[in-house]
């Protein structure tokens, strides 16, 4: 790793004011174009960060590190009975959370499946959501590729086996946070805090960039603001949710595809309303609109969940070494349908 | 060998335990002990052992190469091409040379030079830096400049093949080949980016096939794969005045010794090459490298010790890796499963090194009188291939063992009857039918029986492996004043546990406890002894030691006989005491005898003899055994037929040694045979993009490794198969243990889903594919 | 290039506008509790837990096998929780306590884990092993009687290439029986 220096931030506006921009912008911009003062960004649990750092893929002269700044690390229940978990929460914190566990269960599981149980220790939910792509030509400083400014994609015709099958035609990442795959499905949403203190709330899978938005980062995180809670709404006891991934081993390895189910049940077993939500789909995750609507109104049942989850891959344009993650996802969407469906 | 006077007749334990022993006679040198019984009758021979050095390596104590800090040591570097295929027009080291923490530059691609100007794949060498600190080395790299013109070049093998490929190697540079083969023997043609074929056959192949009442052909595909091994390749050379010392990570101490003193002009006596702990080899750390030549000059320039440790992507993409290969099979057999012929041809690619053959496993497996093979080498422009654990042999039976299978389906035979028909080996025959009680071979199905979207199957597929041994090997065993009692060897212990075993055997002799033995080993002070690989380090050393321990021992019964009043021919060593056969009461503890010592320290030195029964062969420094090694495995899977993933659920694996002589350390040989067997099968594959020449996974999170998670229920059971061809009468069992397991999980895999899977790994993508699941949708 | 100036001007920087504390780019005094003994240190704000451990230290019981997080050989604990130290910045430890395998035995007396190691031979060239040990020791703290899938799931992270993960399971289930006995 380069040289840096690291910064203490107290507050989050220290933290917002002594970071000059985002990690993303950050890679796709030239050293000597930042200035003579070189930039600096922010570090969570910093297991994103060290990677990028490690594989020169970006050098900045400063680390801002939020381990001290305080009210980053809760998990508070909200009036009206959402959870607002700040964004220096471990995962492993949250994935043992009781009130996660109980309340936002698949959530909670798609947690605890991610990583090892190293990573998790000491990985952040906010430096999970925001952490760059795992594209193997991103993460190499050999690839000048379109996502850090250069001009070709090289996994579009390349070795694309774990990139998109949605919305791929000009970058084919897929957005790398299984927990984000539950969270948008949840309608979670972000807290973004900058330097003068102002906030804004986004609905998560807003904050989500895809590739023909900005092809440069994959959310819409701004120089010197710092995320620091994401919320969670409220649902109704008639909601059941799931969440299945499937890697290509079980023992830490990133999904080769995970789906999110949330559904909002009649007394009588009909689907009122459906998230469906696919994950290492698309470079953001991905919402399943087709299905979501082929399902409602239905009872659960096979071959409702047969159906909506053949609907699920409506509109996938799976690349040369990627088109086995179509009947992958029917197969993953169905039976997370049908456990969701089972769920008292 | 003959008797001449110099040897003794002798009657040994022979034969498989289970099946029953019988008795050889051997001719025994007069210096060498007497035969062992079988293991039931030893004390500690045979026995589980805690590791000599397991306490030191759980509580970290244990020193490894990379933790070697010798003072004043530098930190060495090496800068790698960036490109594919290149030739070097100009580097400018000066900017590096002139960073304040940089001691010395090498330049390795020399322009002009036309040996060395060109690099041939992503990753390879180009010039090496030693720095004050590891961050300066890296800075100091950045500085260097290198313009490279930018050729044509291949990185997929059956491109390579094509007429109009780019060439890979010229006349000079491409290798000539070596005799241990896999195959690339001397002075085969290359034409083009391919060399070969190598060829051998017997009988009339042709007539075979006419004979045959039915014929099985098929094509299969084996991934590169690479080692992985957990330690990284590392050197710590120290060119002194005096002579060269080395640390260095490495599978062979003695030969490294060897490699140093004719690289660099040196006596043998003026270089020594030691490693302590040594975190895993599996064929990659045999030599002495690029590096390990790299470290050295770097060394021998700056007038300083240079460390030079390769970081995970440089040994993923440089540090060697398993050939990838394509064979084509045709096996001929009569309607009553016997072989009429058999004919293999295959390509290989060991990417600009050579040795991606296919081993002898189709033509040494079964009986067939009539046989044919035609292997090839295949240039690309890739990180050279070395031997990885059971080099030839491992996709050798991905092929043959599937092919094999497939005949019994056509035959309507049983896959296990069939291998009773057709192969002669009786230690194979009591594995299959040991191992096919343990995993319930009648429960197995007609293939794609299963209803339900998970479908189990049970598969089973044999290993072949020659039994090495080497010549060149010696041990020295000390007996103190005092009663301490040390083994010596440059051998090294890879993880394999041999220190473990030596200790066992000079136990044995002496009537001690394993604990009791200081194992010194891993320097080539001490005398030379095997290196381990090739499965041999037990068979090579464990004799000498044991003849080491037996004469040395012999010393110390002429001052026991004297107080006991007795003759040296009548006493005993047993349990710490010297007593007179069957006289208990007539004894001294161990240290007592060795207290009456005349002098501190006695030893004996003794040095591996031939085998008792003589060899196959004889090659120099090596030997052929006729004992050859078997092994065989089961597996059982479960296919989910709706996402592709194959779980293995259990593995039987029933494997051979000879005289095991530490069955747990066995076991945990055999579960890392197995596991790395899985991983090859299901998940590994060295990725290599097309368009830029690179390796596009060189870690360890996206190249996919078996972890704790796909851990099959693993039941090993050992055979006791003993021949009476040395003082221990031991083998090794490390690759045996390694090349059944993934045609296992393919025929299991077969057995599950009624579809053959041909094609290395067997990823989900694979899996679905074959099951005709990936809808075609544009 | 490193000097001492520009750590100090970094310090009076935020000391003169009142910001945050800046430690770096050079070397800067940090303190660690390392198997319960003290040390103050200078450390790079770059340099990981790792590198100090090994190579300011000399415990090079902790192993760099991947630098990445990726084969958890890396593994110490920080309070008794397991991270990979190759990703952990050094100077962000703080107050918290480092053990590394050579603060696990008490003396000459082998924490349960190490000694089923031992007798199970859930070891074979050694290189992983102080990072399982602490995965293992760790797990039983936690959770004193643990399943099998608990103990897949607490090595889960874990690379070994010679294959002693079904001994490293058997000798943590037999590590447990032993504590409670």
């Amino acid at each position: 790793m380069n040289h840096f220096a690291l910064v203490g931030a107290r507050t989050i506006s220290e933290a917002a004011e002594a970071a000059s921009t985002t990690v993303a912008n950050a890679m796709t911009t030239s050293p000597d174009a930042m200035g003579r003062n070189g930039t600096s960004v922010v570090k969570a649990g910093g297991i994103d960060l060290l990677d990028l750092l490690k594989e020169n893929l970006l050098a900045p002269v400063k680390v801002v590190s939020l381990k001290e700044v305080p009210g980053l690390d809760a998990v508070a229940e909200e009036e009206g009975g959402g959870l607002r978990i700040g964004s220096m929460v471990s995962l492993a914190d949250l994935a043992d959370h009781p009130v996660l566990r109980q309340r936002y269960p698949a959530l909670a599981g798609a947690v605890r499946g991610s990583a090892s149980p190293q990573i998790r220790n000491v990985a952040t939910l906010g430096g999970n959501l925001l952490q760059r792509p795992r594209c193997w030509y991103f993460r190499a400083a050999e690839y000048h590729c379109l996502r850090k400014g250069g001009g070709h994609c090289f996994a579009i015709s390349g070795e694309n086996q774990y990139h998109a099958i949605f919305n791929n035609m000009a970058c084919a990442i897929v957005h790398p946070s299984t927990a984000a795959t539950a969270l948008v499905g949840l309608g979670a949403t972000v807290e973004i805090v900058n330097a003068k203190g102002a906030v804004r709330q986004v609905l998560l899978e807003d904050f989500f960039m895809p590739p023909d938005r900005d092809i440069q980062r994959e959310n819409d995180l701004k120089p010197q603001e710092i995320l620091t809670a994401i919320r969670l709404p409220p649902l109704p006891a008639s909601t059941r949710m799931a969440h299945l991934k499937q890697g290509e081993k079980d023992s830490f390895d990133w999904p080769l595809a995970d789906v999110f189910v949330l559904l909002d049940l009649s007394p009588d077993g009909i689907c009122k309303c459906a998230a469906i939500i696919l994950g290492a789909a698309a470079p953001v995750p991905h919402r399943a609109k087709t299905a979501e609507a082929a399902l409602t109104g239905r009872r659960i049942d096979e071959n409702a969940a047969r159906e909506t989850a053949h609907a699920a891959l409506d509109g996938a344009t799976p690349l040369a070494k990627n088109a086995y993650k179509l009947p992958l996802f029917e197969t993953l969407v169905r039976r997370a349908i049908l456990e969701a469906g089972a769920r008292r | 060998m003959a008797a001449d006077g110099t040897t003794r007749t002798e009657k040994f334990p022979s034969g498989i335990l289970s099946v029953g022993l019988g008795e050889v006679e051997r001719q025994v040198p007069l210096d060498e002990p007497p035969p062992l019984p079988p293991n039931a009758e030893l004390a500690v021979i045979g026995k589980p052992a805690p590791r000599q050095d397991g306490r030191a390596k759980v509580t970290g104590a244990t020193r490894f190469t990379v933790d070697t800090n010798l003072p004043g040591m530098l930190h060495g570097r090496i800068l790698r091409a960036t490109l594919p295929h290149a030739e070097i027009r100009a580097i400018d080291i000066s900017a590096a040379a002139r960073h304040p923490g940089v001691r010395t530059v090498l330049v390795l691609a020399r322009p002009g030079d036309s040996a060395t100007a060109v690099v041939r794949y992503f990753g390879a060498p180009v010039a090496a830096v030693a720095a004050v600190s590891m961050a300066a080395a890296e800075e100091a790299l950045r500085l260097i400049r290198v313009d490279y013109k930018s050729l044509p070049f291949v990185v997929d093998m059956d491109k390579a093949r094509e007429p109009a490929a780019p060439l890979v190697h010229d006349a000079a540079s491409a290798p000539v080949g070596h005799p241990s083969g896999f195959p690339a023997p001397h002075g085969l043609p290359l034409n083009g980016n391919v060399r070969g074929p190598a060829t051998d056959s017997r009988g009339d192949v042709a007539q075979g096939f006419a004979q045959a009442d039915t014929v099985v052909e098929g094509e299969y595909r084996t991934q590169v794969q690479t080692h992985c091994c957990l330690e990284p390749h590392a050197i710590v050379a120290d060119w002194r005045a005096d002579g060269l010392t080395v640390h260095i990570s490495t599978q062979f101490t003695a030969g490294v010794r060897h490699e140093l003193a004719e690289a660099f002009g040196l006596p043998l006596n003026r270089v020594r090459v030691i490693v302590d702990g040594m975190g895993g080899g599996f064929g990659s750390k045999s030599t002495l490298g690029d590096y390990g030549r790299i470290a050295v000059g770097l060394s021998r320039q700056a007038h300083a010790p240079v460390c030079i440790i390769l970081d995970r992507q440089e040994e993923q993409m440089t540090a060697g890796n398993r050939p990838g290969t394509w064979q084509r099979l045709r096996i001929g057999a009569r309607r009553d499963g016997s072989l009429t012929a058999i004919s293999l041809l295959s390509y290989g690619t060991a990417g600009v090194a050579l040795g991606a053959g296919v081993g002898f496993v189709a033509q040494g497996l079964y009986d067939c009188p009539n046989f044919e093979s035609a292997q090839h080498d295949v240039f690309i422009n890739a990180g050279p291939g070395c031997a990885m654990r059971a080099p030839g042999n491992t996709p050798g039976a991905w092929g043959m063992e599937q092919a094999i299978d497939e005949l019994a389906e056509r035959l309507a035979i049983d896959p296990l009857a069939l291998r009773d028909r057709i192969d002669s080996s009786p230690v194979r025959r009591e594995e299959r039918r040991i191992g096919a009680e343990r995993i319930g071979w009648r429960r197995r199905h007609a293939p794609g029986a299963d209803s339900g979207s998970v479908k189990r199957g049970i598969g089973v597929a044999q290993s072949y492996w020659m039994a090495n041994v080497q010549i060149n090997s010696s041990c020295e065993v000390r007996v103190m004043r005092d009663g301490a009692v040390e083994v010596l060897s440059s051998v090294q212990d890879i993880g394999t546990g041999t220190g473990t075993v030596m200790a066992q055997v000079v136990a044995e002799v002496l009537g001690l406890r394993p604990e009791e033995i200081t194992v010194r080993i891993g320097d080539t002070d001490f005398p030379a002894g095997p290196p381990s690989y090739g499965s041999r380090a037990t068979a090579s050393i464990t004799p000498p030691a044991r003849t080491a321990a037996w004469r040395v021992l012999q010393l110390l019964f002429r001052e026991a006989a004297f107080a006991l009043n007795a003759a040296s021919a009548d006493l005993v060593a047993r349990e710490g005491r010297i007593l007179v056969r069957d006289q208990p009461a007539r004894s001294m503890s161990f240290g007592e005898a060795a207290s009456r010592l005349r002098t501190d320290r006695i030893s004996a030195v003794a040095s591996r003899s031939e085998d008792y029964g003589g060899y196959l062969r004889s090659m120099g420094d090596a030997a052929l055994a006729k004992q050859y090694l078997g092994g065989v495995q089961f597996a059982e899977v479960a296919v989910d037929t709706e996402t592709g993933i194959v779980r293995v659920e259990r593995v039987v694996a029933v494997q051979d040694c000879g005289r095991p002589i530490n069955p747990l350390q066995t076991e945990s040989q055999v579960h890392g045979g197995i596991l790395m067997g899985l991983s090859y099968a299901l998940f590994e594959d060295r990725i290599l993009d097309q368009l830029t020449g690179r390796m596009v996974n060189p870690n360890l999170e996206q190249y996919k490794l078996a972890g704790p998670c796909e851990t099959p229920a693993i039941e090993v059971m050992l055979l006791e198969n003993y021949q009476g061809n040395s003082a221990t009468d031991a083998y090794g069992i490390a690759e045996p243990a390694n090349i059944a397991t993934a045609p296992a999980i393919g025929n299991a895999v077969y057995n599950a889903i009624g579809v053959r899977l041909r094609t290395l790994p067997m990823t989900p993508a694979v899996i679905l594919a074959a099951l005709g699941k990936i809808p075609s949708r544009s | 290039m490193i000097d001492a100036t520009s750590a100090l001007m970094g310090q009076a920087e935020a000391a003169e506008s009142g910001g945050p504390p800046v430690a770096g780019p050079a070397p800067v005094p940090i303190t660690l509790k390392i198997n319960g003994i003290t040390r103050t240190l200078q450390v790079e704000p770059r340099m990981t837990l790792a590198e100090v451990l090994r190579g300011l230290l000399g415990l090079t019981g902790t192993k760099i096998a991947c630098n990445r997080g990726a084969c958890s050989a890396c593994t110490v604990w920080l309070d008794g929780v397991a991270v990979c130290s190759c990703m952990m910045l050094a100077i962000e430890v703080g107050a918290r306590n480092v053990t590394t395998i050579e603060g696990l035995a008490s003396g000459s007396q082998l924490h349960p884990v190490q000694a089923a190691f031992i007798e199970h031979d859930a070891l074979q060239c050694g290189f992983c092993t102080p990072g399982l040990v602490m995965s293992c020791a760790a797990l039983l703290e936690h959770t004193p009687d643990p399943t099998p899938g608990d103990v897949q799931a607490a090595i889960s992270g874990h690379f070994c290439r010679c294959g002693t993960y079904p001994h490293v399971v058997s000798a943590t289930l037999a590590a447990a029986k032993a504590r409670k006995a």
